[in-house]
C-alpha cells in the first residue's frame, strides 16, 4: 500500500495523499498494524498492552490488526472482541517466544498483511521481539510509517547488551516515532539507540480500574497479609523476598505472605518456608490467571514489589487500585508511577525493604493508613487505556504527516547513524530487502491482491454486532461516511 | 498532551507519570538524563604495577618454553633422564622447603597438611607415573609424529590461555589437564620409558607445583616475586636460544609485548573508557542471602 501510494504521488505525500485517500486521512483514521512476538495466548504486560490499546483505538474508529507468530496450533486468522483481527503467522520460534530473524523470510507474509489490510502505520512492540524489528525493517522498505514501543530497560555493561543495543540503533535509526512507558525508559532507549529525544514520546501503561476494585471484606482482620504477585525470577528480586520473609515473620507473629506467580526462583521461597516452618503463614499460589489476580490482591493489606529492574511496573498500580498500601524497591521507572503518599520506596536490600515494611505495618496497626476506597479513588483515574489511546493517536497523527525515507536517504541515514561497519552491512541488507520486495511485487502485484474485509475501522462490518449498542450515538454519526 | 501541542512552561516539569502535565509527550526537559553517571568506580591503573602483574603471564610463557627446551635436549640425547630426575628432585626439595617456610608465615589458624601426607601423595604420583610410563611411551605410537606435535602445540596454547593467572593456586583443571596432555604427547616421542617418566615428573613440577609456589611468593614476598619472574623470562629466552635462535627471538618479542606493550595499551586506552550508569540499571544484590537458607 505504502509503496504504491509513494509511486502514485511521490514528492508531496502529505497534501496529495490527503486528497486521494480523502476518507481515511481527512478524518484522521489510521489503518494500524500492531506487530509483536508477544501476544495472547502468551501472558504478560506487553500482551495486555497491545490488546487494550487496540481495543481503545477500535473504539475511536481506527482500523487495527495484530500480527504475531503462531502459537502451537493457533495459526492463521483469529477474531477477538470487537472484530480485532489477529494474524498468527507461521514463523519459526527460536527462543523465549521470540522468532528467529533472517531479515528477509518474514517479508512475503508481512507484505501480504500490510497490503491486504491497507496498513498505513506499523506499530511494533517490545525490543525483545525479533518479529517487531523485522516488521519495522520491512515496513520502511515498503514506505510505511513506523512507530515502536519499548517496554523494557536494558543495561550497557556486558557484551550481550552491547550487541542488542547496536541492533536497536539500527532498527530505530529511521523509525518515525518511538514510545516509551516511563521517563526512565525514555532516557534508557535514547541512550541505547542514540536517538533524538524529540522523537521519543512517553506514554505510560494503564490499568483497567474496573478490574481492580477494593473489597476490604475479603481481608482477615486478625492478621496482616502481604501480597506479592510477580513471576518468580531473579529480575523480580525473589532472592530479596526470600530474605524478607524470615526476618519479618520472626518479628511479627500475625504476618502472612500470599505469593502469586511461578518461575525458577520458586525453589528459594520453598526452601525458606521449609527451613523456618512457615507453611501456614507463607502461601505459594503458583501461576495466576489475570482474572484471578484481583481476588488475591483484595485479601492483602500491603502489596510488596521487590523488582531489581522495571520500566513501568503495572503490578504496583494494580495493587494500589485494589486499595493496598504499596512497598517497592526504588528501581527503574517505579518512582515515577505512584505519588509518594501511596508508595513506600526502599533500596533493593533486605534491610531497607524490611524497614519500609515495618513502617507500613506499624501504620497499619495504628490505623493511620488511608482506607482502601480512598486509595482506589485516587489511583483509578491516573492511568486509563482511553488516555493511552488518545495520546498514541496523536503519535499516529504526527507520524502520518511525516515522510518515510526513500531508499537512498535511508541508506545514507544507516551509514551515518550506525557506524561504518554495521551501518554498511545493514544498508546492504536494506538494499537486498528492497530487491526482494521488487521481486515479490513482480510475482504478485499489489493490485492483484484482494483487500481484506474490514472488521474494524471506518468501513467496518462489525458494527452491526454488539459494538453498535455500546457506542450507538458515535456509530450513527460515522454511518454516513461508510455507507 | 499530544506530541506536538505547544508547551506552557508556567509550571516546572516533573519526572512523574501520575500527574498530567502541560507538556507534550515528547517534551525534553533540561533535566533529561540528569541522573546519568559516567565511569563509576573505574580503576585507575599505574603502568609499573600493571607490568608487575603481567610478569606472571610472561613467566608462565617462559615455563612452557623451558619445558619445550628440556624436551628438545632429551630428544637429542643431550640430557640423560637420570640427570633430569636428579635435578627435578633437588628443585622439588628446595621448592618444598621454601613453600613450607612461606606457608608457616601466614596460616597459623587452619589445619596444615602434614609432611607425611605430602610425601604420600608424591609417592603415589611418582609410582603411578613410573608404572605407567611404558604404557604412555607406546600410547601414541600409531599416531603420526606431526599430529602429536600439532596436538601438543594446541594443548600448550590452551594451557596458556586457560591458566588462572589471578588465582593460580591450585592451577585450574582445564589448564593443568591441557598441559599434562601435551606433556604425555611429547614424552611419548622420547627414546625410552625412563625418559618418559623423567619428562612427566618434570611436567608435574613445572605445571602443577611451580604455580603454587609462585603464588605463595607473590603473596608473601612481592619484591622477590618480581625478581623470580624476570629470572624466569631471561632463563626461558636463554634456554630456548641454545636450541633455536629464531624461537628465542620470537619468545623475547612475545614476552616484551605481553609484559611491556600490553600494559601500556591498557593504561592508554583507559582514558577512552565511557561507561554509563543510571536509574535504568538492574539493581545488584550485594548481601549474602544464603544465610537465610543455611
Amino acid at each position: 500500500m505504502g509503496q504504491r501510494r509513494r509511486v502514485a504521488n511521490p514528492p508531496s505525500q502529505g497534501v496529495a495523499g490527503a486528497r486521494t485517500d480523502c476518507v481515511r486521512v481527512s478524518d484522521r483514521k489510521h489503518n494500524i498494524c500492531m506487530v509483536s512476538d508477544f501476544f495472547y495466548p502468551n501472558m504478560g504486560g506487553v500482551e495486555s498492552h497491545i490488546y487494550q490499546l487496540s481495543q481503545c483505538l477500535i473504539q475511536k474508529g481506527h482500523k487495527v490488526v495484530i500480527a504475531t507468530h503462531a502459537y502451537d496450533r493457533r495459526k492463521g486468522v483469529r477474531y477477538l472482541t470487537n472484530g480485532l483481527k489477529v494474524y498468527y503467522l507461521p514463523l519459526q520460534v527460536m527462543y523465549n517466544q521470540s522468532t528467529a530473524t533472517t531479515c528477509f523470510h518474514s517479508l512475503p507474509l508481512l507484505r501480504c498483511v500490510f497490503v491486504r489490510e491497507r496498513i498505513t502505520v506499523v506499530h511494533a512492540h517490545s525490543s525483545f521481539s525479533a518479529m517487531a524489528h523485522d516488521a519495522l525493517f520491512h515496513a520502511k522498505t515498503m514506505g510505511l510509517n513506523t512507530v515502536f514501543t519499548d517496554h523494557s530497560l536494558f543495561g550497557f555493561a556486558d557484551v550481550s547488551s552491547v550487541l542488542t543495543n547496536k541492533l536497536l540503533t539500527v532498527s530505530l535509526c529511521d523509525t518515525n516515532h518511538i514510545v516509551c512507558v516511563s521517563y526512565t525508559s525514555k532516557e534508557n532507549t535514547v541512550l541505547r539507540a542514540t536517538l533524538n529525544p524529540e522523537i521519543v514520546s512517553v506514554i505510560p501503561n494503564a490499568v483497567d480500574p474496573t478490574d481492580f476494585t477494593p473489597d476490604p471484606s475479603q481481608r482477615q482482620e486478625d492478621r496482616i497479609t502481604i501480597v506479592v504477585i510477580s513471576r518468580l525470577v531473579y529480575r523480580k528480586g525473589i532472592d530479596l523476598l526470600g530474605g524478607i520473609i524470615p526476618e519479618l515473620c520472626l518479628k511479627h507473629p500475625d504476618l502472612h505472605f500470599l505469593i502469586g506467580g511461578e518461575g525458577p526462583k520458586r525453589i528459594v521461597l520453598e526452601e525458606v518456608r521449609e527451613k523456618y516452618q512457615l507453611h501456614d503463614r507463607v502461601q505459594l499460589l503458583g501461576a495466576l490467571e489475570h482474572k484471578d489476580v484481583r481476588g488475591v490482591l483484595v485479601q492483602g493489606h500491603i502489596f510488596l514489589n521487590t523488582s531489581l529492574t522495571e520500566a513501568f511496573c503495572m503490578a504496583i498500580v494494580e495493587g494500589a487500585s485494589c486499595g493496598l498500601q504499596v512497598v517497592s524497591t526504588r528501581v527503574g521507572g517505579i518512582p515515577e508511577v505512584l505519588p509518594e503518599d501511596l508508595i513506600t520506596l526502599c533500596e533493593p536490600t533486605v534491610r531497607s525493604l524490611c524497614a519500609g515494611l515495618e513502617t507500613v505495618i506499624a501504620q497499619q496497626r495504628s490505623g493511620s493508613l488511608p482506607s482502601p476506597a480512598s486509595i482506589h479513588a485516587r489511583v483509578k483515574n491516573l492511568y486509563t487505556w482511553k488516555n493511552v489511546a488518545e495520546r498514541t493517536e496523536k503519535v499516529y497523527d504526527r507520524v502520518a504527516g511525516e515522510e518515510v525515507l526513500p531508499l537512498d536517504r535511508r541508506l545514507w541515514r544507516l551509514r551515518a547513524h550506525c557506524g561504518p561497519v554495521s551501518g554498511s552491512i545493514f544498508a546492504f541488507v536494506a538494499v537486498l530487502d528492497f530487491l526482494f520486495l521488487l521481486l515479490l511485487q513482480w510475482l504478485v502485484p499489489d493490485r492483484l491482491m484482494d483487500d481484506a474485509v474490514d472488521a474494524t475501522g471506518p468501513h467496518r462490518l462489525w458494527r452491526q454486532e454488539t459494538i453498535v449498542k455500546q457506542t450507538k450515538s458515535r456509530s450513527h454519526s460515522k454511518g454516513a461516511t461508510s455507507s | 498532551m499530544g506530541p506536538d501541542s505547544a508547551p506552557g512552561p508556567a509550571v516546572p516539569w516533573q519526572k512523574v507519570l501520575w500527574e498530567r502535565q502541560p507538556f507534550p509527550d515528547n517534551y525534553v526537559d533540561q533535566r533529561f538524563l540528569e541522573e546519568l553517571r559516567r565511569n563509576e568506580g573505574v580503576r585507575q591503573y599505574r603502568y609499573w604495577s600493571v607490568v608487575k602483574e603481567a610478569g606472571f603471564v610472561g613467566q608462565q610463557l617462559s615455563c612452557v618454553a623451558l619445558f619445550i627446551t628440556l624436551w628438545l635436549y632429551m630428544e637429542q640425547g643431550l640430557l640423560s633422564p637420570e640427570m633430569l630426575l636428579l635435578t627435578s628432585l633437588v628443585c622439588a626439595l628446595l621448592g618444598y622447603g621454601l613453600h613450607q617456610v612461606l606457608t608457616s608465615q601466614i596460616e597459623p589458624g587452619c589445619e596444615p597438611r602434614t609432611r607425611l601426607a605430602d610425601l604420600q601423595s608424591a609417592a603415589i604420583f611418582l609410582s603411578f607415573t613410573f608404572g605407567f610410563s611404558p604404557v604412555l611411551k607406546t600410547l601414541t605410537e600409531s599416531v603420526s609424529t606431526d599430529t602429536v606435535y600439532a596436538m601438543s602445540a594446541v594443548m600448550l596454547l590452551a594451557h596458556l590461555v586457560s591458566f588462572p593467572y589471578a588465582q593460580p593456586s591450585p592451577p585450574g583443571s582445564l589448564s593443568l589437564n591441557a598441559a599434562l596432555f601435551a606433556s604425555v604427547c611429547l614424552a611419548s616421542r622420547l627414546p625410552g620409558a625412563l625418559h618418559t617418566f623423567a619428562m612427566l615428573s618434570c611436567a608435574l613440577l613445572v605445571f602443577a607445583l611451580w604455580p603454587c609456589l609462585l603464588q605463595r611468593l607473590r603473596e608473601n614476598a612481592p619484591n622477590q616475586f618480581t625478581g623470580v619472574c624476570v629470572g624466569m623470562c631471561i632463563g626461558g629466552v636463554g634456554g630456548l636460544g641454545t636450541q633455536s635462535l629464531g624461537g628465542a627471538m620470537l619468545l623475547a618479542i612475545a614476552l616484551g609485548s605481553v609484559t611491556l606493550l600490553c600494559p601500556l595499551l591498557l593504561v592508554r586506552l583507559q582514558r577512552h573508557k565511557d561507561n554509563i550508569h543510571g536509574p535504568w540499571d538492574e539493581a545488584e544484590i550485594h548481601e549474602d542471602l544464603s544465610r537465610f537458607l543455611h
